[in-house]
């Protein structure tokens, strides 16, 4: 039965992520990367590690992809052309380095199957939550904090990336939703140049920087 | 040989056709209740003409679905474009598994005891955040696949709209969690039974937690008044603009699926399950009135909940999406903080 269901799921990653590769699509190339998380995680929970499982479903499938997803849909990318392959030379090198690394693999395994059999524990509580957590805040808690920091200065880096490529204006907030207004949509006698831009949050604002006349509030109703 | 597995396996089929088939029927009479209340409200009847009061609306909804045309739109794509129903229904029902329905009982004469939740295991709320974090591909996906701009702007909205409010909701329940120490669903129930069954301790304890809940719920289900994917003032139908017929319906059945499986978490985790006052003193614990007790008290919990949805889309007016997500970026979550913040420290200092 457990046997089944590896080979099941373990043909469905393989099998997406070969789809990754091979699909032009872009979009299809992400459901394929969405269907190895998913089989991923069911690969967990068959290894005893639901925890492991429902983080990789929430943070990658859930949070990552959506992202992939949402840039795909928003920049409309076309279908990729084929193009003739500039570096043709590197195949023979390509289908050399597959061979030793199945090479290895098939070694490894023949290895641990060659080693004396460990004796397994009795049922673990490594993969449940609570041992999770209590690992991760006191053996390996500096570890932990490191990676916090790590990524905290890849929001910050990103943030200064955007700003130094003028793509923001320095005083720009970021808010979801907020318009930005290039300044030649105000004056049109300024040069054109969309590296300026005004940002507006609110109607008003948008009406106050574009001068129009708001008589909505000034008019009776009724 | 042992017939003790396929016996198992045969007991869960059952449990999960059981319950599927009771959340869809109450799901169906939603869709009615919705609107004979928005009817209500605004001062007209609504359907009551099938059947006694309207009592057969929902079936003769699903005869028209089934027997409308069904049109695919020529420049669509056309895998995605049938797959994003199939995903959006599919998450909304697969959380129903991990939500215990009652407490366990034991059978009169068969010397069993039943647990009246389908699948219990370490991770349950987790599975739920993942599997409802899945299903935004449904929308997103319906809304890219259509070829159409209205449908568009319905994918890139929800999708936002779903990222953003997906990180209060799951910091909102952080303070339950720290609370009971858990992740299993059946337990966290079973530590809000004591003072007789109405310690439902963490609608008294989370207040902020349960309002941020309530709040990011309705956003992550698309309804009013965050239904920015849909608004058809703006956007036609939104993401479902170039859905006909069963296809329609699949999306339309995934939302109230969705709005049922919110009010099951949020009544397990913040109003005691299946605890009902004084149930337990009365009938004892175990016993097959006290587990119908408890299971009827958790379905009229939930329907609550389903009534302040539709009282809701009968009373506020649609929020602009950029309010929208300063609603959601600067409110919600620093608030959301403020709560785990508070509960930890009080967990700590052992006052809770």
């Amino acid at each position: 039965m457990l046997a089944l269901l590896f080979i099941l799921f373990a043909g469905l990653a393989v099998g997406c992520a070969i789809a990754v590769v091979a699909q032009r699509n872009p979009l299809y190339c992400a459901i394929s990367l969405i269907g190895v998380f998913i089989s991923l995680a069911c690969l967990y929970v068959m290894l005893a590690a639901p925890f492991i499982a429902a983080v990789q479903v929430i943070v990658y499938a859930g949070a990552i992809m959506v992202l992939v997803v949402f840039v795909i849909m928003l920049l409309n990318v076309e279908q990729e052309e084929r193009r003739r392959q500039r570096l043709a030379f590197l195949v023979p090198a390509a289908v050399i380095l597959a061979a030793v690394l199945i090479a290895e693999v098939a070694f490894i395994l023949s290895s641990v199957q060659l080693s004396p059999v460990t004796p397994t524990q009795n049922v673990s509580d490594v993969g449940l939550t609570s041992s999770i957590g209590t690992g991760l805040f006191t053996t390996y808690l500096l570890p932990f904090e490191i990676t916090s920091i790590l990524l905290l200065m890849a929001i910050v880096g990103a943030m200064t990336l955007a700003r130094q490529a003028k793509m923001l204006s320095p005083r720009a907030r970021v808010v979801p939703g907020a318009q930005i207004l290039a300044l030649n949509v105000i004056d049109p006698r300024l040069p054109l140049d969309d590296t300026k831009a005004l940002e507006a949050s609110t109607t008003t604002e948008v009406e106050r920087l574009l001068a129009i006349a708001h008589d909505h509030d000034s008019t009776p109703r009724d | 040989m042992d017939w003790q597995p396929i016996l198992d396996i045969a007991g869960k089929f059952l449990a999960i056709t059981i319950a599927f088939t009771v959340v869809l029927l109450i799901v169906a009479y939603t869709v009615l209740a919705e609107r004979r209340v928005l009817g209500f409200i605004q001062g007209r009847l609504g359907p009551n003409r099938v059947g006694y009061g309207g009592s057969l609306q929902p079936f003769a909804d699903l005869l028209k679905f089934i027997l409308k045309e069904d049109i695919v739109p020529d420049k669509s794509t056309r895998f995605v474009y049938f797959l994003a129903p199939v995903i959006a229904t599919m998450a909304a029902l697969m959380t129903m598994i991990v939500y215990p329905f009652g407490p366990d009982v034991n059978l009169p004469f068969l010397h069993t005891t039943i647990h009246l939740v389908i699948a219990r295991f370490d991770v349950a709320l987790l599975y739920v955040l993942g599997v409802t974090s899945v299903g935004v591909y449904g929308i997103a996906l319906a809304g890219w696949s259509s070829n159409n701009k209205y449908s568009l702007m319905g994918g890139l909205r929800s999708s936002a709209q779903m990222i953003s409010y997906e990180l209060a909701l799951g910091l909102s329940l952080i303070g339950v969690i720290l609370q009971a120490g858990t992740l299993d669903l059946q337990r966290i129930v079973e530590l809000q039974s004591r003072w007789h069954g109405a310690g439902w301790f963490l609608i008294w304890l989370q207040p902020l937690g349960f309002i941020i809940y309530l709040m990011s719920a309705i956003a992550e289900t698309n309804r009013v008044p965050f239904d920015l994917p849909e608004a058809e003032t703006e956007l036609v139908a939104g993401f479902h603009t170039e859905y006909s017929s069963m296809k329609f319906a699949l999306f339309f059945l995934a939302e109230y699926i969705n709005m049922f499986t919110v009010s099951m978490l949020a009544t397990t985790l913040f109003l005691g399950g299946w605890n009902v006052p004084f149930a337990e003193d009365i009938f004892g614990r175990g016993t097959f009135l006290f587990g119908l007790i408890g299971v009827v008290g958790f379905l009229l919990k939930v329907c609550g909940f389903l009534f302040i949805y539709i009282w809701l889309r009968g009373t506020l007016p649609r929020f602009r999406f950029d309010q929208l997500m300063n609603f959601g970026w600067k409110f919600l979550l620093p608030l959301a903080l403020v709560n785990i913040f508070i509960t930890a420290t009080l967990v700590f200092l052992n006052v809770l």
